[in-house]
């Protein structure tokens, strides 16, 4: 009988762990107390707001075409499609917005890669970090000499980065070493990854549409 | 003028009544069909989840968990096999119509989420899984092209996680080695959405569990009789039967207290009916007290006035029920929404389902509850005198 209580209750489990993949924070409230670190003060206590957000409501299939063309790229495979929801929080201090931040899933060489960036407000990476990362070289890259490359650039360092050939952008962004040159595939799609998300979060928040930073 | 348009017409006299009588009656069925439906699609949903795992019967190691949900709840640990030679035996008896070996496997991988997280394999045997679970169908690719090769295939879900496609590669997590996807599934609703599948021999290879199994999954002959086949497979030792029939009996009746708590709704939503009709139609023979006493002065028999008010209360029962049908209908998307919202649990598939059964039986029983209902008031209404009626007036 015990066995038959322990299959219904994973049956009904089952049922329940089919959840649309989009790229939220495994922990929220553990996570965004760890990136809170990367913001000069800590006090008054970090709270945050989610939003949920999709090229879907956001203008459609117009905003994915701008959202390419800015990337230079296309959205491909089964994955990255206009309805994908992006999850945005939004970090407070008190009723202060001091930041935010946001992941986009990616395509990697061995698995999907979730990259994470926190943003102050005015859209400068304060914070990078992979959530999830399947790659010979993950030490390397989840080292924190890479991630701390990332900090302190923004859209206007990577719009003219080609994610294709691996080539342009600013000089912080031609200073990023990848700590895997022998294969660099992975290194690339982590490129293509923060300036997708650069560029949505533009949309999302910023709307700055790639003009100077104040 | 016959008594049907006599009755039409003095329905049409009072509009208003008339409607919210029809309104009173449509609620009550919308109410009765939409809880017949729910009692019918919820327990076909579930029979088709349970269906759904393809097995009539697993048999598993003592102990071990052979779910993934189990396996993922347990941190990955717990894992029990059974030696081959033992599962041989079982797949080769008379009664088993197909038979399929399984190993399932627990990896810690340190790169999923920060802190790391169990993945859960799935090793099968490429010639008898597909054929045990029919309803697995490609969204890209195919089948391993052996049982051994360096090859997977990912559930819907699993491969949205690793934004892996047919033709792509991964590492698992404890093995250098490169595997290919060779397909990807379409979603199922079920625990096989984040599985990752690889061939039997290759997972007993990878893993170094060669010569055992997690599974057995069992599919008997229609002639054979169930209860026998398991009663003697609970005599083999370190053996856990699980008999997906005895599964699926255990829930139903874990939901047949609130299938009799949906009944009774059903029964209160009859009363209702019932009682609205009984009220409305005798408020409106009281109204028309004098009416009736002319009709009756003027030649109407007992009779003719007794069927010109039951022709009322069946056209209002009519009209009712139907509206409340393709209420039920049009808002069963509607309701199965809330029902799910409300329900903590609820298996996936179709919650509602308004079969012509239900609709048939809502209509009819509606309208002769209805018309029941009506019984009194049109005796009420035949039974009047015609003087009194006239000096009531006075």
């Amino acid at each position: 009988m015990r066995k038959i209580f322990g299959f219904l209750i994973l049956f009904l489990l089952i049922g329940f762990g089919l959840a649309a993949v989009g790229c939220d924070l495994n922990d929220p409230d553990r996570d965004i107390l760890r990136i809170g670190t990367y913001y000069t003060s800590l006090s008054p206590r970090i709270t945050y707001k989610t939003e949920y957000l999709s090229l879907t409501k956001l203008g459609g299939e117009k905003t994915l075409r701008a959202v390419e063309e800015r990337l230079g790229d296309k959205f491909s495979g089964l994955y990255e499609t206009i309805d994908v929801p992006y999850t945005l929080y939004t970090l407070y201090q008190g009723e202060k917005i001091i930041g935010y931040v946001h992941g986009i899933n990616q395509k990697g060489k061995y698995g999907g890669l979730q990259v994470f960036l926190a943003y102050d407000t005015r859209g400068v990476i304060k914070h990078f970090y992979y959530q999830k990362l399947t790659s010979r070289k993950a030490a390397e890259l989840r080292s924190a000499e890479f991630a701390g490359q990332f900090a302190g650039l923004s859209l206007q360092d990577f719009l003219s980065y080609a994610v294709q050939t691996g080539s342009g952008g600013s000089a912080g962004v031609q200073a990023i070493q990848n700590p895997s040159p022998e294969d660099a595939a992975d290194f690339l799609a982590t490129l293509r990854a923060v300036k997708k998300n650069l560029i949505l979060m533009d949309i999302f928040v910023f709307n700055k549409e790639g003009k100077e930073l104040p | 003028m016959n008594i049907f348009q006599v009755a039409y017409k003095n329905l049409l006299r009072r509009k208003t009544r008339t409607l919210f009588t029809i309104a009173g009656i449509m609620l009550s069925t919308w109410v009765l069909v939409t809880l017949l439906g729910f009692n019918k699609g919820y327990e076909q949903s579930l029979n088709e989840n349970i269906e759904g795992m393809g097995f009539q019967i697993v048999l598993t190691a003592k102990g071990c968990p052979y779910e993934a949900a189990t396996l993922m709840l347990k941190g990955g640990t717990g894992l029990r096999y059974m030696p081959e030679a033992l599962v041989r035996d079982v797949a080769g008896r008379a009664e088993v119509a197909s038979a399929t070996d399984m190993l399932m496997h627990a990896e810690f991988d340190p790169n999923k989420g920060e802190s790391g997280g169990t993945i859960v394999y799935l090793g099968i045997d490429p010639q008898t899984y597909p054929e045990m679970k029919p309803y697995l169908q490609f969204n890209q690719g195919e089948w391993f092209g052996a049982d051994s090769a360096a090859e997977i295939v990912l559930g819907y879900e699993a491969a949205e996680l690793e934004q892996r496609e047919a033709g792509d590669v991964m590492l698992l997590p404890g093995s250098d080695q490169e595997f290919k996807v060779t397909g990807v599934l379409k979603r199922t609703g079920t625990q096989d959405d984040g599985m990752i599948f690889l061939p039997l021999k290759s997972a007993q290879q990878i893993f170094r569990k060669e010569g055992l199994l997690t599974m057995l999954g069992l599919r008997l002959k229609q002639d054979a009789d169930q209860n026998i086949f398991e009663e003697d497979l609970y005599t083999l030792p370190d053996v856990q039967v699980v008999s997906m029939a005895q599964v699926k009996n255990t829930i139903l009746s874990l939901v047949a207290s609130a299938k009799i708590i949906v009944l009774s709704i059903a029964f209160i939503a009859f009363l209702i009916a019932m009682f609205g009709v009984l009220n409305t139609v005798l408020m409106s023979v009281f109204e028309r007290f004098q009416e009736i006493g002319i009709l009756k002065s003027i030649g109407a028999l007992p009779r003719d006035v007794f069927q010109m008010i039951l022709i009322e209360t069946t056209l209002l029962c009519a009209l009712g029920s139907l509206a409340g049908i393709i209420f039920a209908y049009l808002f069963s998307g509607f309701s199965e929404m809330v029902v799910r919202y409300l329900l903590p649990f609820a298996p996936n598939g179709s919650l509602i389902i308004i079969g012509w059964p239900t609709i048939i039986f809502a209509f009819v029983s509606i309208t002769l509850v209805g018309v029941i209902g009506g019984v009194y008031p049109s005796l009420r209404a035949a039974s009047i005198r015609p003087l009194d009626s006239i000096r009531s007036a006075e």
